[in-house]
């Protein structure tokens, strides 16, 4: 079984206030905090619980910067074997479609059973890299992905629909499957462990070294343009409902909640 | 077993001197936890004898109840440590990868921004906004090196603390300097949680990186870092002192003098970390011993043997599953007794588990748990 | 030409609400595309739901086959892709829904179309069309063109556009299936309904909280009948737990479980930090608390500041009078 990991090292915005840089088009992350991308968590694990339960190899894979070389070694010190860590300024990493044909390049030409990624990031809530990738691969896929069974020549999964339903579906290999989170509960790195894989090969590429044109997934080959990022208008803190009585508030409430389709 | 082979070729028998143990049970008998929960230290220590058993052992969810508030160690007539033994077992779940996930979550954060609190690295400093707080530099002398506490420091109900504490000094004219948010954890939870690779790797890092400072010593604000500096940090190059203690320094040069007072009764309760562990008794009453109109009571249970809030040992972020009281409303009760009006502590776990214990017995009209330098703050002046 | 062909979304006999709203989004787009509203419905036994969709007034193109009995995204992709081969629209929407994440970003690959996931509006500024989306989980809105394509494809977030009501008044089209055999490569098995009764707090959408405001155990009932009106689950600050209220794998916080619902409805929780780093990532926070100055009012949205045994039942009862 050899399967690959695609992982991503996002910031942590939920607390964070975000702004805009000069450009229009970035934010300032000075002031986040970086780590592996919560549903890719529980891609890294479930790639090292299969291949605990079915022998194999595990390879990560991930755009990014030199920093997140910390996250790649966490998970190479959950049991991946080796990594390959892409970065080349060139990448349009606004589309998912330029990420996942770059990833795609990487992956291409080389034997695999299964490419797991995390169903969304949480930076930028796409949803679309994991079964683009697959497009790409020309291999079949499935998204949100809850539960994962091989079998021979085969896996079966469950994928999550709304309201808890789970639709089973069998794939045959190779495949694409993007994980969701709650799948597993992903296991702790420790740092004996992390030193220890600090033996474990990480490969750093870029464009040319996958053999991909840069006109292929740049800002020219992707089909959208990122005009421009603001803040959306609601207010930052919170909206006091106003009202004469327990009563007033309530019944404002209950509408608010109705309307912005909350409930 | 992975675990406790690694870091010495010494076995788990060996490495917590097991063979030292006479079976006595005052460790058990002292224990505040066996209040609420199964743990039974002395059968451990018994346990851990035999090496085959440790797996299993390091599966009960008991180890996890330990509070690490050294009870066990100031009653050993041996002189053994057996919370240790606990914190070893805890170690190997900890390298098997198989811990709880908030567990998980604290370490990792330590791991990656230098606190157990999830919050990035850049806002550490972000309580000092509006203050006029001097920042220290490795390459200008300051007599008091100030170490925050992540928990003061991103946690908005104990940053007062630090805050109070910034406005005294600059009233009394102390020499001093913060550290900027290049201050990492000192490892206090992650040691008791049983990450001894992370903890490893964290001395060795705040060592280097706070012996780099001209100071003539550090202050901590947190009992935590206070004890985890003195005990497990033999490289640093100055002393460490907790906070009362300058204060009580200031009080004997008469540098520190208040406008109002405070016509309370207050009880001092005294922290693990501070008393049992690193000897501070005096010094936090001697500072509330000079608030004006303040009745100092004392706790049946005072000083060595205080008893614990579990605020400490990495229950923070594990919960004793038990319907049992909670020693904070235990002590939160005894503080009622007494007629106090202020539960006064010098440590953010402590007022953290207290106050919650106030709120949860329905005692917020009659009393309040209060920080020293919360107190210091109130009373106005300030020289 | 100029025309929005949408894929209409259903399941186990019923159009998705998604379907409704995708049609309310695309109202304007296609006038200002100069174009029409046209609806692919693949599926198998489509008579009713063809019908039920035709009653907002648009075309729909129904694929009525066997082979598509149950959603499959390769299967979709295959008939998604001949339609838009044929029909050659401006723009393609897909609900951003569990089906829709399965099949958009594939399609977009094979097709070499201009894609956008996740929109929550679209205009047509200057015969450019243009998709706003959202980033960090709400924080930051994303203008994104669409450079001058044949077709361009989106996916579109549920609850963004309001529905409207159906004037009457479409057509109804069968159109042949481009699908002549099964596929093996990706086969459909079984749905499984949700378990009742295990609840795993980390994966509810909504969550109802609730803290030492509550008083008493005897005040559940009050937050349990909110909870089921809304379809959430039950949490709780430590101090719920405590009170033996809820169970232990209810607990949020640093001691206790992570969540990130759509909505996190604080009920007498002050939001100690301990408190509010296990809900942070919820999407949408309402507290309702007496205390004015109570932390949680801090990562709120929505914030009442009143006796919860007071606001709860009317927003129960109101909340149960308008989801009808």
């Amino acid at each position: 079984m050899k399967t690959f990991v695609c992982i991503k090292y996002v910031p942590d915005t939920s607390e964070a206030v975000v702004k805009i840089n000069a450009g229009g088009t970035a934010v300032d992350s000075s002031r986040f905090s970086f780590d592996i991308n919560d549903a890719d968590n529980y891609a890294v694990e479930e790639a090292v619980l299969i291949k605990e339960k079915c022998g194999g190899t595990v390879t990560v894979l991930s755009i990014g910067p030199k920093e997140s070389e910390v996250m790649i070694r966490m998970a190479l010190a959950k049991g991946c074997d080796d990594a390959i860590r892409i970065e080349d300024e060139r990448i349009a990493l606004y589309d998912p479609l330029m990420v996942a044909k770059t990833l795609a390049g990487a992956i291409k030409g080389q034997e695999f059973d299964l490419v797991l990624t995390g169903c969304m990031a949480s930076d930028d809530g796409q949803m679309a890299t994991g079964v683009a990738l697959a497009e790409y691969l020309g291999v079949p896929h499935a998204a949100m992905v809850k539960k994962v069974e091989m079998l021979d020549g085969k896996v079966k999964v469950q994928r999550e629909l709304e309201g808890g339903l789970m639709e089973v579906l069998e794939l045959e290999l190779p495949a694409v499957l993007t994980i969701q989170t709650g799948i597993n509960e992903p296991r702790y790195a420790p740092i004996r462990g992390i030193r220890a894989a600090q033996k474990k090969e990480l490969k750093l590429v870029n464009l040319d070294d996958l053999g991909l044109a840069a006109s292929e997934v740049d800002s020219s080959a992707s089909k959208i343009v990122l005009e421009k990022l603001y803040i959306p208008e609601v207010a930052s803190t919170a909206e006091v409902i106003e009202g004469s009585d327990a009563d007033e508030k309530a019944e404002k409430l209950a509408s608010i909640l109705v309307k912005g389709g909350l409930v | 077993m992975r675990g406790m082979m690694m870091s010495e070729n010494q076995t788990f028998t060996e490495k917590f001197d097991l063979l030292g143990c006479i079976q006595c049970g005052r460790c058990t008998g002292g224990c505040p936890v066996t209040a609420r929960s199964n743990l039974n230290i002395r059968r451990f220590v018994y346990d851990a004898y035999h090496e085959e058993a440790l797996e299993e052992l390091a599966r009960l969810a008991e180890i996890w109840d330990c509070t690490a508030c050294h009870t066990c160690a100031v009653r050993c007539p041996k002189g053994l440590k057996p919370l240790e033994v606990l914190i070893g077992l805890r170690t190997m779940v900890i390298e098997s990868g198989k811990t709880q996930p908030t567990v998980r979550d604290a370490l990792e954060s330590v791991f990656r921004e230098g606190n157990p609190w999830e919050k990035a690295r850049a806002t550490r400093c972000d309580w000092m906004e509006g203050l006029e707080v001097k920042i220290a530099q490795p390459d200008t002398a300051v007599e008091n090196l100030f170490f925050v506490c992540c928990t003061i420091a991103y946690d908005p109900r104990v940053q007062v603390i630090a805050k109070n504490l910034v406005r005294l000094l600059n009233a009394a004219g102390v020499d001093y300097g913060f550290i900027d948010d290049g201050e990492s954890c000192c490892g206090s939870e992650v040691y008791t949680l049983g990450e001894d690779g992370l903890f490893e790797m964290i001395v060795e890092d705040n060592t280097e990186f706070l012996n780099e400072f001209q100071a003539a010593r550090i202050v901590t604000l947190s009992p935590h870092c206070f004890t985890t500096y003195n005990r497990h940090y033999p490289d640093l190059n100055k002393p460490v002192i907790h906070y009362t203690q300058l204060l009580a320094e200031l009080l004997d040069q008469g540098r520190l003098t208040w406008e109002g007072g405070l016509e309370k009764k207050i009880v001092f309760h005294d922290p693990c970390y501070l008393g049992k562990q690193g000897g501070i008794y005096d010094e936090p009453r001697r500072v509330l011993q000079e608030i004006k109109g303040a009745k100092l009571l004392e706790f049946g249970r005072a000083r060595e043997r205080s008893l614990c809030c579990e605020g400490g040992g990495g229950k923070m972020w594990v919960e004793t599953e038990s319907k049992k009281e909670r020693l904070a409303e235990t002590r939160i009760k005894d503080a009622k007794a007494l007629g106090a009006e202020i539960v006064a502590v010098a440590c953010p776990f402590c007022l953290l588990t207290l106050e919650d214990a106030v709120k949860s017995l329905g005692f917020e009209e009659e009393m309040r748990v209060a920080e020293i330098m919360e107190l210091l703050g109130e009373l106005g002046g300030g020289n | 030409m100029g025309n929005v062909l949408i894929l209409a979304e259903h399941r186990q006999g019923a159009v998705r609400d998604i379907t409704f709203e995708m049609l309310a989004a695309a109202s304007g787009v296609a006038r200002d595309l100069g174009g029409e509203v046209v609806v692919l419905l693949p599926g198998s036994g489509l008579d009713d739901l063809a019908a039920q969709i035709a009653a907002y007034g648009v075309k729909v193109l129904v694929v009525d086959d066997p082979l598509l009995a149950n959603f499959n995204a390769e299967k979709y992709q295959l008939v998604l892709g001949a339609a838009i081969d044929a029909y050659k629209p401006s723009l393609v929407m897909v609900g951003h829904t569990a089906q829709g994440v399965d099949l958009a970003p594939a399609l977009a690959v094979e097709k070499d179309l201009p894609f956008v996931a996740d929109v929550i509006g679209l205009a047509v500024e200057g015969g450019v069309l243009k998709a706003t989306r959202q980033l960090y989980s709400g924080k930051v809105n994303a203008q994104v063109a669409f450079k001058p394509a044949e077709t361009c494809l989106v996916t579109v977030r549920e609850a963004a556009f309001e529905a409207l009501e159906p004037p009457g008044g479409g057509a109804v089209e069968k159109i042949e299936c481009p699908l002549k055999e099964d596929i093996a490569y990706r086969q459909f098995v079984e749905y499984i309904e949700a378990e009742v009764g295990d609840v795993d707090i980390t994966q509810s959408e909504i969550l109802v909280a609730v803290g030492r405001g509550l008083r008493e155990e005897k005040n559940m009932p009050l937050v349990e009948e909110l909870a089921a009106v809304i379809k959430a689950d039950l949490c709780g600050s430590r101090a719920a737990v405590d009170a033996g209220w809820l169970p232990h794998d209810r607990q949020v916080g640093t001691s206790g479980k992570t969540v990130k619902p759509k909505l996190y409805l604080a009920v007498g929780i002050s939001g100690a930090f301990q408190h509010v780093a296990g809900m942070k990532g919820a999407k949408a926070v309402v507290a309702i608390n007496k205390d004015p100055d109570a932390p949680i009012f801090n990562v709120a949205h929505y914030a009442i500041v009143d006796d919860l045994l007071k606001v709860v039942p009317k927003l129960t009862e109101k909340l149960k009078e308008l989801k009808g």
